[in-house]
């Protein structure tokens, strides 16, 4: 006997599973003088960090945080880091904070995350001062104060991490057209930053490309998931019903196995509340069989308290 | 919770060593145990109940009243909180390593030498060598937070190798002789002679000083994210300086004369 279906605001809610993996994780905070230099540093540190496949780790901004929220009183933004593995997350965050955040004007680079395995920051960054750095521990934190052109850079000397961190939790909105899909991607990012302790690692927060494991070409290890292109159906086995004409994917990196259901429950809440009306179809997963990450992010789980608020 | 209370039953005619008393040692003591115990009194030595009357109190701090020669008050205190309730005598949290010793008064000499650890708040002023080390030392107080309200005498943060130094009133001359990390704060004038011999730290002053120690080099002024920071982490500091730790400060560097890097920041 199959399942009755789960459909809210007129959106199929697929019987289906965003498949993630264990990640190493830490956050930073980054400030500056003004808000629009915190940004591009973070925006910096976080280029380039969609997909550890292609990038070494998954960055992001996680959200904006004003001066009162900052350790010294200036604008700043939170960002998190994920890398598949401890020793992946020592090697890129003091290599990014060097390059992206103490290059940037007027920035300062501070813990985000108390407690597991200190990450070097300062520790690492303060040769560049070439003896001329300064160690400063105040109230049980040593900081360190590198003297560069522009004045000093300030920076923690660590920072915490944790190795519960999640990656990989993913959703995919089937639209009727591109605008539609798109238009739903974009209700769903910014719902899902209203969520702390996950961040969207792709591009605006939004992959348009996402992939299946392997491919027809020897070395290649991910390939276009050719099932969700709607330019293929007939071709491929294909997993669109006739009206879907574009997919858009959400992918999430958490530092708990929560916060990243409570993202993926923000977006796809977010993405029913514009319903069929706006063009969207379907919400599905992506995964890999349920053999290959132990988190498995069961769809209509997650969206049964929000099934059970709204009239079918 | 309850805790003792140590009045004095007469000011002390000779000088008292209280070091060793404190609520971890105290614990678990009954009030005439406490009366028991031994104290270094003078030439010679005598029942802590001779001196003090013990009664047990409400809270969790130990509470002595003071006596400009009542020595060693929270010496080597690694946790719990004293309260004194007058001035103390010298060495008072010397070797402290946790906890919390506030004293309502004036302190003597030695206030803090060898801190390891934990606060010491002083209502009054405190004599020579605040923060200095313990004899035989090489190097000063290593971590903890000192906070004098008033003044403080000669020798201020002396060979002192890390922690905070928060002073209200002057500091009298030769502050930081030798000082080798940790930061000092003087929100009056400091004295003649200061950073001589210094290798690393800072001195946080609100206005320049008279005649430091020959071998300091000005920088000139700069914006300082560092005292902003500080200024957040230590409300006490901002309570200090007010506005004025915003961030603008006369960097002198020194003490060259002894290849050193530390530096005295002038607040703007």
């Amino acid at each position: 006997m199959t399942e009755a279906p789960m459909i809210i605001n007129g959106v199929e809610i697929r019987d289906s599973f965003a498949e993630a993996f264990p990640m190493a994780g830490t956050r930073l905070i980054i400030t500056a003088d003004t808000q629009r230099w915190a940004h591009t540093a973070a925006a910096s540190l976080t280029g380039f960090a969609t997909s550890v496949i292609g990038c070494g780790c998954e960055a992001a901004i996680e959200r904006q945080l004003d001066p009162d929220e900052t350790p010294d009183g200036r604008p700043g933004y939170a960002v998190l880091i994920f890398a598949m593995s401890l020793k992946d997350l020592k090697k890129v965050v003091p290599l990014r904070a060097g390059q992206c955040v103490l290059t940037s004007p007027t920035s300062a680079c501070y813990s985000g995350l108390e407690g597991g395995a200190a990450i070097a920051l300062g520790r690492a960054l303060r040769y560049f001062g070439d003896g001329h750095q300064i160690a400063k521990s105040i109230e049980g934190r040593r900081f360190w104060r590198i003297p560069v052109m522009e004045g000093e850079f300030v920076c923690d000397e660590v920072v915490g991490s944790t190795t519960a961190a999640v990656g990989g939790g993913n959703f995919l909105i089937l639209a009727r057209s591109r605008p539609a899909a798109l238009a739903a991607a974009e209700v769903a990012v910014e719902a899902m930053g209203q969520v702390s302790g996950a961040i969207m690692p792709f591009p605006g927060g939004v992959v348009r490309s996402g992939s299946k494991v392997g491919a027809k070409y020897a070395g290649m290890i991910a390939s276009t998931n050719d099932a969700y292109c709607p330019t293929l159906r007939g071709v491929s086995k294909s997993a669109l019903p006739p009206e879907v004409e574009s997919v858009l994917e959400i992918v999430i990196d958490g530092l708990s196995e929560q916060d990243v259901a409570a993202s993926m429950q923000a977006g796809i809440t977010a993405v029913c509340g514009l319903g069929a009306a706006a063009g969207v179809v379907a919400i599905d997963a992506g995964n890999y069989g349920g053999n290959l990450g132990p988190f498995h992010f069961k769809l209509r789980q997650l969206m049964a308290p929000v099934a059970g608020e709204t009239t079918l | 919770m309850s805790a003792y209370r140590l009045t004095l039953r007469a000011p002390l005619a000779a000088r008292a060593d209280l070091s060793g008393i404190n609520p971890a040692t105290l614990a678990g003591l009954s009030a005439q145990a406490v009366a028991w115990l031994t104290l270094p009194y003078g030439n010679g030595a005598v029942p802590l109940g001779d001196l003090f009357e013990v009664s047990q109190v409400e809270g969790g701090a130990l509470m002595i009243s003071g006596d400009p020669r009542l020595d060693f008050v929270g010496a080597q205190m690694a946790e719990g909180e004293i309260e004194v309730d007058g001035p103390v005598g010298v060495l008072a949290g010397s070797g402290m390593i946790g906890g919390r010793l506030v004293i309502r008064g004036d302190a003597g000499d030695g206030l803090a030498a060898g801190l390891e650890g934990g606060r010491i708040e002083v209502a009054g002023s405190a004599g020579a060598g605040v923060g200095g080390a313990l004899t035989g030392d090489r190097q000063g107080m290593k971590d903890g937070m000192v906070a004098v309200a008033g003044a403080v005498g000669p020798g201020l943060g002396a060979r002192m190798r890390g922690g905070l130094v928060l002073v209200g009133g002057d500091a009298g001359p030769r502050a930081a002789d030798g000082l080798i990390a940790g930061t000092l704060a003087v929100a009056g004038r400091l004295g003649a002679g200061a950073g001589r011999g210094m290798k690393r730290g800072t001195i946080l002053v609100a206005s320049a000083p008279e005649a430091p120690a020959p071998g300091f080099v000005s920088t000139g002024p700069h914006d300082f994210v560092m005292l902003a920071l500080l200024a957040r982490r230590v409300p006490e500091l901002a309570g200090l300086f007010g506005d004025r730790l915003g961030g603008r400060a006369e960097r002198l560097v020194g003490n060259r004369l002894a290849g050193g890097a530390g530096e005295i920041l002038v607040l703007q």
